[in-house]
């Protein structure tokens, strides 16, 4: 590992953690109403599966392994993002170029957090979790997915980020 | 008669009969047969049937008809009333017989058909298959048109019903016509609805009516046929959700969608965009809305959400766009015979992306050849390429785009060899050994075998204008092209570019090529220098002097410069400048001599430039003025005798004797006059020219000219002071103006004066405004001194001076003074 790893990885975070808002709310707009106007309703989390990230663990271990589940779920949920909306908005660049800088700064982070974890806590592999693949399903199951996973997202990224 | 018993029992029984079957006929007596009716399903057999009067127990009847009274009746025994027998030709006679239990005939009916009477109704049509499409919310019916059961050539029309809901409401109702063909014909008819299939049950339903022309009785429809049923998605146990999914619709389309929910939910509000629409209930598990015209929906499309109690949410997409613009200015071209391509404006966006985005194919209809084209959508121009076929040369080709909502297409009529776009031209290379020829070598990828190209050159230069050359030759298969370019200028660095096109058929140039640079090689000067000598004041040494040749003369580095001496062919002094210097000096001897110079590059010497070192003595050698021009000076003279070989204006850039820069200029012995321009020459700087005449025999100065390029006014003021003073008069004295502040050639001096006393804020007197101010003008350049007269006694008087040239005046000198009171001399107060 880079000798400033963690520094890095901490600075990739607070990255993600300042644009995620900005994200979200361009996204819902793409979507077209009524995401924006009922987003809570829309885009609930009932049913949905997305990594817990919980502010009270105890060990560092602990954190890098929940940090890596998060990210790799965050990864494998923007890449179906993106796809799909590269579909259904491929005209809409600035919101296809924040989904591509988010995925590349989670990649980065996944790819620090696996030399985080081989090299101080000889972990190397860790099961992650991913949600539902939204290939084949229909246009409006798409959008509301994406936003049920951004909209969480928002939330749990603030809380890696107070962590860290 | 009456004695036979029998006869009597016969009668009897006879009348009994007739009156039996005319009572029937009237009333109706118990068990007789009545409203018999006969009706057609085809055309081969009858079906008819009765009732009786009464009801009752009886036994079979017996049912005869006669087609003839030459035939015997054909008798059928019947339980029931209903009996089916051929078709007749003609009226029939129908006796039907009921009988009692026991066999024994109970009553008897007969009755006469005609044709008229019979009734053609078809048997009631079976719905073979009733599918429905989701995606197209389309049905299709099929049925059999029982075609062999009737003669070839009958107009069937068949009625067909759709109805929708549970409650079966009828939706639509058409009539469809077909022609029977003798034969068992499955029919088939689609239906759009303009509600999703899914969101309730639809049911089909048909009838039929045979035109049978030349039949006299009675045609009716048929019975309908068993309905057929397409369940909705609201009966299946989880069918839930909003219908239809994803589809795409033209703008202005008019679209219903519907929500199925589970039973017992209720559905609060459905929304097409932001906008709440009223509900449209279908059944207990299901309500649409209707969008009316509905406007272009943004890339992601429109979302149709459904909310329902406890705030469920589910929804769908719909993509509202627009059918493909026909393709405008469509264009086709190959740059490498290999592949052609085609161009063309797409027109108004469709507004549908992805999946739906409009699609491409190329047809050419020669060799029935059929592409699809992988477009960039985000591009302005839309490009497909086409494979260059063997041995065609001539296209048609036509360009389909389709979108989910429509199609439209375009046509060209290609002759490929008029279509030629070369690329552009590659690996430039310029080379030769030259000094004013060069090769060109560059490569263009592409097959050209089948037509001659025409190149363009372009040369540049630093020190000319841009030409351009053109080469014609014979097109190759991705090979390289050469050609020559003459006459180009030695040591002259040049840039070439190169572009192509076809020959025979111009249709477009290639691109320009990367520019090639190249410089020519040396080649010696292409003429002597212009050379001018200067005979020292003693006479024993010479000057020589020669400016650099111009670059296109130079056809090279000057290197340096060879200065001879020659007296008639004998070398008597020879001395080998370097550059950069452009002057010499030699020893003359006791005799002059011819000086040649020659200017020396790598790959040569220029001619030798001559001139002869003798100064022929000068008389009465004047100096005269030349005229200031603003951008020049302007000098004359007259011709003078003997003046063969021309005229020299020589002077220097600086007035002192030295340092001095010596310029010169030559003139044809027929001039008398020149404007002498200089980018050195400064205004307000007089230079001094010397007019020399080239003779046979030598160079004779024949005047002096100084000038100025502008005159400018005298730098300061004349100094001057006061000489005497009495009371009427001053006399005033001044000195000259050195030459370097004159500024331009003295014409004159101004002296004012007036009353005043000295004060220090006091303006110059010419722009005081006093109305005693006096003014003398002294043209005279020689004087320099004025007594000013008529002056009052014991007066303070301001006197200003200042000199003048033809550009203007300069500043002035200011004294005062005052005048004596009687005749007593007195200093002047300053």
């Amino acid at each position: 590992c880079r000798s400033n790893v963690y520094e890095q990885t901490r600075k990739q975070v607070a990255l993600l953690n300042a644009t995620a808002q900005d994200l979200f709310s361009l996204y819902l707009k793409c979507q077209g109403e009524p995401f924006s106007s009922e987003t809570d309703k829309l885009c609930s989390p009932n049913g949905f599966f997305f990594p817990d990230f919980h502010e009270n663990r105890t060990s560092e271990k602990e954190v890098m392994v929940a940090m890596y589940k998060l990210f790799a779920f965050l990864n494998a949920s923007l890449g179906n993002i993106t796809r799909d909306q590269e579909e259904l908005n491929p005209t809409a660049k600035e919101l296809l170029d924040r989904l591509h800088n988010t995925t590349k700064t989670t990649q980065g982070l996944i790819s620090n957090l696996t030399c985080l974890l081989c090299k101080n806590y000889n972990i190397f592999q860790v099961d992650v979790r991913y949600g539902p693949n939204s290939k084949g399903k229909r246009a409006f199951k798409k959008k509301q997915q994406g936003c049920q996973v951004l909209r969480k997202y928002v939330q749990v990224i603030s809380h890696a980020a107070r962590i860290l | 008669m009456w004695k036979n018993s029998s006869l009597r029992c016969v009668l009897a029984l006879a009348i009994l009969c007739l009156t039996s079957l005319i009572c029937s006929q009237e009333i109706g007596s118990p068990g007789e047969p009545q409203n018999l009716k006969c009706i057609m399903h085809n055309l081969h057999k009858m079906i008819c049937t009765w009732d009786v009067s009464s009801k009752g127990r009886y036994g079979q009847t017996d049912f005869c008809y006669a087609t003839s009274d030459l035939l015997p009746p054909v008798c059928i025994k019947t339980r029931e009333k209903r009996v089916e027998i051929p078709v007749s030709e003609s009226s029939f006679t129908v006796i039907i017989t009921t009988n009692s239990i026991y066999g024994a005939a109970f009553a008897t009916k007969k009755f006469v058909i005609h044709k008229k009477d019979i009734s053609f109704i078809p048997l009631a049509p079976h719905i073979l298959s009733l599918t429905p499409d989701f995606s197209t919310s389309t049905l299709n019916l099929k049925w059999s048109d029982n075609g062999s059961v009737f003669p070839y050539g009958l107009d069937a029309f068949w009625q067909i019903e759709i109805l929708r809901k549970e409650t079966m409401e009828k939706v639509t109702q058409v009539i469809y016509h077909s022609k029977l063909t003798h034969e068992n014909i499955i029919l088939s008819w689609n239906w759009t609805s303009d509600m999703p299939l899914e969101c309730t049950s639809h049911y089909a339903k048909i009838r039929s009516y045979i035109n049978i022309t030349d039949f006299v009785g009675h045609k009716d429809w048929s019975d309908w046929s068993p309905v057929e049923k397409v369940p909705g998605k609201d009966t299946e146990p989880n069918g839930s959700g909003v219908f239809p999914q994803d589809t795409v619709v033209a703008v202005g389309s008019d679209v219903t969608i519907c929500c199925i929910h589970e039973e017992g939910q209720q559905i609060q509000q459905m929304t097409y965009g932001s906008e709440i629409y009223p509900l449209i209930h279908l059944s207990s598990r299901s309500s649409a809305i209707r969008v009316v015209n509905a406007s272009a929906s943004d890339a992601s499309g429109t979302n149709v959400v459904c909310t329902l109690s406890q705030d469920w949410m589910d929804g769908t997409v719909l993509f509202v766009g627009y059918a493909p613009d026909t393709p405008q200015n469509l264009s086709c071209e190959t740059s490498n015979f290999l592949i052609i391509k085609c161009t063309w404006k797409p027109g108004k966006p469709s507004g549908l992306y992805g999946k739906r985005r409009t699609k491409y194919s190329l047809l050419e209809r020669i060799s029935g050849k059929n592409i699809s084209c992988e477009v960039n959508e985000m591009s302005r121009e839309r490009v497909c390429g086409f494979p260059v076929l063997a041995d065609q040369k001539t296209y048609s080709f036509t360009l389909g785009v389709s979108n989910p909502v429509g199609q439209a297409e375009s046509s060209l009529l290609v002759d490929l060899t008029q279509r030629v776009h070369p690329k552009t031209p590659e690996k430039l290379i310029a080379s030769g050994n030259s000094s004013t020829d060069v090769h060109l070598h560059w490569y263009i990828n592409g097959s050209f075998t089948e037509i001659w190209l025409l190149c363009q050159i372009e040369i540049s230069s630093g020190h000319s204008e841009q030409k351009l050359q053109n080469v014609s030759m014979a097109g190759g298969k991705f090979s390289t092209y050469t050609a020559q370019l003459n006459s180009l200028h030695p040591y002259t660095k040049y840039q070439f570019k190169v572009r192509c096109s076809a020959a025979e058929h111009f249709w477009r140039w290639s691109d320009w090529s990367r520019a090639e640079e190249y410089t020519t090689l040396e080649a010696q000067p292409a003429r002597g220098p212009d050379v001018w000598r200067e005979r020292s004041p003693s006479g024993r040494s010479l000057k020589i002097f020669w400016k650099p040749l111009s670059l296109s003369e130079a056809n090279g580095k000057i290197v340096s410069h060879e200065v001879s001496c020659y007296l008639l062919d004998t070398p008597l002094e020879y001395k080998e400048v370097t550059e950069p210097s452009h002057s010499t000096e030699i020893k003359l001897g006791k005799n002059d001599c011819v000086i040649s110079v020659v200017a020396k590059n790598h790959a040569g010497s220029s001619p030798p430039t001559k001139i002869m070192s003798v100064e022929l003595p000068s008389d009465d050698v004047r100096t005269e003025h030349a005229v200031a021009l603003g951008n020049g000076i302007y000098i004359s003279w007259t011709s003078y005798p003997n003046v063969t070989c021309g005229y020299i204006v020589k002077w220097c850039h600086s007035s002192g004797a030295e340092h001095c820069s010596v310029d010169w200029e030559k003139f044809l012995s027929n001039t008398t006059d020149a404007v002498i321009k200089s980018v050195l020459f400064r205004p307000g700087v007089r230079y001094n020219f010397s007019l020399y005449g080239c003779k046979s025999s030598g160079y004779q100065l024949l005047k002096n000219i100084t000038g100025y390029m502008k005159e400018l006014p005298p730098k300061r003021a004349p100094n001057f002071t006061v000489e005497e003073t009495s009371s009427d008069s001053i006399l005033v004295k001044w000195e000259d103006i050195p030459i370097e502040d004159c500024q331009g050639f003295l014409e004159g001096y101004r002296l004012s004066f007036a009353k005043g006393e000295k004060d220090a804020l006091k303006s110059r007197l010419s722009e005081s405004g006093n109305p005693e101010l006096k003014v003398k003008n002294i043209t005279d350049l020689t004087k320099k001194s004025l007594r000013i007269l008529d002056l009052q006694g014991k007066t303070s008087y301001q006197l200003d001076l200042q000199a003048y040239t033809a550009g203007g005046m300069s500043p002035a000198n200011s004294l005062y003074v005052v005048t004596k009171e009687d005749c007593k001399l007195d200093i002047p107060i300053y």
